[in-house]
């Protein structure tokens, strides 16, 4: 898959277009965030993991608007285009579905948080990937309490998947994902699976009475 | 208004407040319930890697923004007014100064030491300030620089003689406030009421006991131009007396 | 140019934003409520008025018939009646920006681009204190975006 295209424009994108800040900032910023949380729901983790994805949900929402602000929608008429990229490429539409999942969800995280997660372990049907995270900038300086449970129930980057969810479902996917592995865990890797639902038709004004 | 136990909201140092018996119904596990984390075999933990790692890296702004953006809607969810909504944001930026306090001294001897081998940590001892005016450049300076990569743009004292204890530090144009609107109704928000939490952590984990909140003065050039009030406690005053007696700088 | 009126449609199809600067013809005003009180700067009319349905009715039409005949990437852009111009800019997520216009105005494709990514997208989309979604149009009409969307329309336009 293009992959290497899609780096470059997450690269070209961060380099030019992208107001920086320290990460330093959004990484304790997103510490106090959790914690909070752990204190409002008195470490119920379960609660915890759904609100983070709650809260990346809204932020995914408005992350896709300023991506696609900053992508230049201008020069491109649409979105469609970058799958078109991919279709002279010559895939199937079913692959080229999937590819246009894999742009948004790499350049996106490019853009949010400056680092471009693997993608792999697609399903035969290419409803299914894994995206890998090497690098988590959100989990820098982390280390979960050691009461015994919140490495067993916390996923501390939950918010991620919801910022997934909400981009996504901006474009039209509707999607479902979920941390399977977590370096804060134990775990060696930080892996996240991704699992198209459906496309999302357009929405039609209510009936006139 | 009594302060909630403000080190609560520290994940890290929760175990603290919450003993180990708290678990009646322990997941059955062939394990043992052993102390401490796991930890991935590749190492991948704060302890093995290096605390300047992240020093130098960007983030978005956006991003930034969303999140605190979250955090700002999450927040009012739980509050009743906006003094509540600005003391809860304050809260939440206070566990952060603290943090941030023992980074800026960790780097600023590493830095000192010498300008680019950023491992080896010089042998003498970091600077905590012991004065206020030190302690304010330190957050005017350094602070401003590590958060927002530039300093804060004035550090006054009050003119007035029936407030020797205030300073003001202002931020022409604060990063946390870029995107937002305050509606009419709400005209008295600042949620840079975060920042100000965040100074009041830094303050206090120096032993300077203080109470600081952010104060919209626009003007015409800076429309959302904020002041922090940094107001220090009695005990703090009586010690810079003596301090300043005994010609400690 | 004159403009006349502008909106956003979000992607619920519902109306969100709608801002009128100047009466048009009342020919146009579908059924005529030629309202006696003057339609000032800076009023922001809401949901009451049912053109904006007409409104997004039109385009959205107009938008699936376009890709029906020209392909999926075709792009309806503007259509003109004797009396106005219609200016048409929808982004990936649905977004609709409709603005009217007198006959004389040039393409305002670019003009409803800036607006998307210059005002809605910094001031409502990355606004903390607006919500994700705008019911009923929640969040879009404050200040930050109205001011600068009247300097936009009076000082770039």
């Amino acid at each position: 898959m293009s992959s290497n295209k899609t780096s470059r424009i997450g690269e070209e994108i961060w380099k030019t277009r992208v107001d920086k800040v320290n990460a330093e900032l959004v990484t304790l910023t997103y510490g106090t965030i959790v914690a909070q949380l752990c204190q409002d729901y008195d470490s119920n983790y379960q609660d915890v993991n759904k609100q983070l994805e709650k809260m990346g949900y809204n932020i995914g929402m408005r992350l896709i608007e300023d991506f696609l602000a900053k992508s230049g929608v201008g020069r491109c008429a649409n979105f469609r285009d970058t799958a078109d990229m991919i279709a002279k490429v010559g895939l199937n539409s079913d692959t080229l579905k999937g590819a246009r999942i894999v742009d948004i969800s790499q350049v996106g995280f490019k853009i949010f948080l400056n680092v471009t997660p693997t993608v792999t372990n697609w399903t035969s049907d290419n409803a299914q990937f894994s995206l890998i995270f090497e690098e988590n900038p959100l989990a820098d300086f982390v280390e979960l309490p050691d009461d015994g449970r919140a490495q067993d129930e916390l996923w501390f980057s939950n918010i991620l998947c919801g910022v997934l969810r909400g981009a996504l479902e901006m474009v039209q996917m509707q999607i479902e994902a979920h941390f399977v592995s977590d370096v804060l865990r134990g775990d060696d890797t930080t892996e996240m699976r991704v699992s198209l639902v459906r496309y999302i038709e357009d929405e039609m004004p209510p009936e006139e009475e | 208004m009594a302060a909630p136990p403000r080190h609560a909201t520290m994940l890290s140092i929760s175990n603290g407040d919450k003993p180990a018996q708290a678990q009646p119904q322990t997941q059955q596990t062939t394990l043992p319930q052993s102390p401490g984390l796991r930890v991935p075999s590749n190492r991948k933990t704060i302890y093995d890697r290096h605390l300047n790692r992240s020093r130098n890296a960007e983030s978005s702004r956006a991003s930034f923004a969303f999140l605190f953006g979250e955090m700002v809607t999450y927040a009012q969810r739980r509050v009743t007014g906006i003094q509540d909504l600005e003391k809860r944001l304050n809260e939440q930026g206070y566990p952060l100064g603290l943090r941030l306090l023992d980074l800026l001294f960790y780097r600023s001897t590493s830095t000192s030491s010498s300008a680019l081998s950023s491992s080896s940590t010089s042998s003498s001892p970091p600077n905590r300030p012991l004065r206020i005016i030190t302690l304010l450049h330190l957050i005017h300076g350094p602070l401003w620089r590590l958060l927002f990569g530039r300093a804060a743009d004035a550090l006054e004292h009050s003119v007035s003689p029936d407030t020797p204890n205030e300073y003001m530090i202002t931020d022409n144009d604060p990063l946390v406030n870029t995107y937002i609107s305050v509606p009419r109704e709400m005209s008295m928000l600042n949620c840079a009421a975060f920042v100000a939490g965040i100074i009041e952590g830094v303050c206090d984990g120096c032993g300077f006991e203080t109470k600081v909140s952010a104060h919209n003065q626009p003007t015409d050039l800076w429309p959302s131009r904020t002041v922090f009030l940094v107001r220090f406690g009695d005990a703090v005053m009586e010690r810079e007396k003596v301090l300043e007696r005994s010609g400690v700088k | 140019m004159v403009v006349y009126s502008f909106y956003i449609f979000d992607r619920h199809a519902e109306c969100i934003y709608k801002r009128r600067w100047l009466p048009r013809p009342t020919s146009i005003v579908g059924k005529s409520r030629s309202e006696a009180a003057p339609t000032g700067l800076g009023q922001t009319v809401r949901s009451s008025d049912d053109d904006s349905k007409l409104v997004f009715g039109t385009v959205f039409s107009l938008r699936n018939m376009v890709r029906k005949l020209g392909g999926e990437d075709d792009n309806f852009v503007s259509f003109t009646t004797s009396q106005y111009k219609l200016h048409y800019y929808e982004t990936p997520t649905n977004t609709k920006f409709v603005m009217l216009t007198d006959l004389k105005s040039p393409s305002m494709r670019i003009a409803l681009q800036q607006i998307y990514i210059n005002l809605f997208v910094e001031y409502v989309v990355k606004n903390p204190l607006s919500p994700t979604e705008h019911p009923g149009g929640v969040g879009v009409n404050n200040e930050l975006f109205e001011e600068s969307l009247e300097q936009f329309v009076v000082c770039v336009i």
